[in-house]
């Protein structure tokens, strides 16, 4: 397990200019294993996070908390990692500079800071980049083992199912791993599995690079990759009879409507939600909308208190009752 | 003795209309080649501006699709762009300026056109690298007028060159 980890941060290095490249090699490597961020920002030191803190990093790699140690970014180094991400072609990323960030091989998603120029159809690109956010995207297979007892039906379908958590609390590790358990149908399923269409408006749970899935999204899943969940959900309904739709990071009315379209064709829905509490919930006006009419019949709490992805809580739809390690 | 002459005369003429033909070649060669680099450009250009392909892509894409008599640069330029890791396009470009010299004949200016296509290719959207290929090949176009007059101006100098100072030796020498 770990020497995959450490894989997929030497090959998120090569993305990385030259000379920051020669220092991020001698981070240590048991810090290799869990780095969740790298965060360049021009004139600033460069700065990695993972467990829910940051460090700079010191010119032989090892990690500090002072920054006067830590190794400043030139604006040059921004400019060149910026070419490597883009493969030397900010021409054939425009659509993606447009939504601030670039998907690499492997899932990673780039994150991208700079001056925001407007033409007539909105934002048309992002000049003069100030800063990078390297998100190095681990899949944990297995993730959502312990949740799909709860999520499954006892129809032979599953429930509408939300899952809640703060950020970097392992929301969408979580989703994708259930869309690939439901999709393949390895567990409890006896293979039987559910034909799941994605909508990964933010290409973060299927990492699509030059139409392939950079992830294990399962073998019965089709994916509409950087489409607003409106648009995706009528494109999925009309033609592509999916039994599971699943999106990532609900919020605004729009969402809340194309949910009660999605329900009006019998489909299910697995969403997730920014949150804490169901109280965090219930003031989002949209999300107090679907708390009300009992749409989800599942709510899965994620927090980090014993590491990223710990399940919190699992409450009824119906009641409101904690249903976590009882029967169902 | 009057054969040995003859031989060691026609050895001097054949030398020096050789050097005349070989200086006077690098003219029309400068030319022929500043056409070839210009289809490449547009080459570059549609791989760009209405392919979106990623540049490594469309270097390579150049080699076949150009004469190779030029186009052997683009490949240059990706190899080079992939082995450096180093995300410096322009690095890249200046790294081949030594063929363009000693094999396609470029002068300064020709060599100057070029490493500006270094500084831009592949910085900028699409609109604006169309406006930039649209400034290079009107650049290149003006090169090539200049190509043309300097050929019909010295080609022919230096052919006649090399006869007339074959035959001057062989006169002095005699």
């Amino acid at each position: 397990m770990g020497e995959k980890d450490i894989r997929t941060y030497n090959s998120v290095l090569g993305y990385i200019c030259l000379d920051l490249r020669n220092i991020l090699k001698y981070v240590p490597i048991q810090y290799k294993r869990v780095v969740e961020e790298i965060r360049l920002r021009s004139g600033s030191p460069m700065n990695i996070c993972f467990q829910g803190r940051d460090y700079f990093i010191a010119k032989d790699g090892n990690l500090t908390d002072e920054y006067k140690d830590g190794i400043l970014v030139e604006k040059r180094y921004i400019d060149e990692t910026f070419q490597l991400i883009s493969n030397y072609s900010i021409y054939a990323f425009e659509e993606e500079m447009k939504n601030g960030f670039i998907t690499l091989r492997g899932g990673h998603r780039v994150g991208i800071g700079g001056k925001v120029l407007y033409g007539a159809n909105g934002i048309e690109s992002i000049k003069n980049i100030s800063s990078l956010n390297i998100r190095i995207a681990r899949q944990k297979i297995g993730a959502s083992n312990r949740i799909i007892e709860y999520v499954l039906d006892s129809s032979g379908t599953i429930y509408n199912t939300l899952i809640i958590s703060p950020p970097q609390c392992g929301k969408t590790t979580i989703l994708r791993d259930l869309i690939r358990n439901l999709s393949n149908g390895t567990y409890n399923l006896k293979g039987r599995g559910f034909k799941v269409g994605v909508i990964d408006e933010r290409s973060e749970i299927a990492g699509m690079y030059n139409g392939i899935s950079q992830h294990n999204i399962g073998l019965r899943t089709d994916v509409l990759d950087g489409c607003n969940k409106q648009d995706g959900t009528i494109m999925f309904l009309r033609a592509m009879s999916p039994d599971i739709i699943a999106m990532d990071e609900i919020g605004s009315i729009a969402d809340v409507e194309s949910i009660h379209e999605i329900l009006k064709a019998g489909v299910k829905v697995i969403a997730t939600v920014h949150g804490d509490t169901m109280e965090d919930l219930i003031s989002k006006r949209s999300l107090n909308l679907l708390i009300k009419d009992r749409i989800f019949k599942r709510y899965i709490f994620l927090n980090n208190s014993r590491g990223v992805g710990t399940i919190g809580d699992i409450v009824e739809g119906d009641t409101f009752t904690s249903i976590i390690n009882k029967k169902r | 003795m009057r054969l040995a002459k003859l031989i060691g005369s026609l050895l001097v003429l054949c030398s020096t209309t050789w050097i005349g033909f070989y200086q006077g070649k690098k003219y029309s060669n400068r030319l022929k080649n500043l056409i070839h680099m210009e289809q490449c450009f547009k080459i570059l250009e549609t791989e760009i501006v209405y392919g979106a392909t990623p540049l490594p892509e469309a270097l390579n894409n150049i080699y076949k699709k150009g004469n190779k008599r030029v186009s052997f640069v683009f490949r240059d330029i990706r190899n080079h762009l992939i082995s450096s890791g180093k995300g410096d396009v322009f690095y890249s470009f200046h790294s081949v300026i030594e063929p363009l010299k000693d094999e396609l004949n470029f002068i300064e200016e020709d060599i100057e056109i070029f490493l500006s296509l270094g500084r831009v290719v592949g910085s900028s959207n699409r609109q604006d690298q169309e406006k930039n290929f649209k400034l290079l090949l009107n650049q290149i176009g003006f090169l090539q007028e200049d190509a043309k007059v300097e050929r019909d101006k010295h080609e022919k100098m230096f052919k006649n060159l090399g006869i007339l100072t074959g035959l001057a030796i062989i006169i002095i020498l005699l």
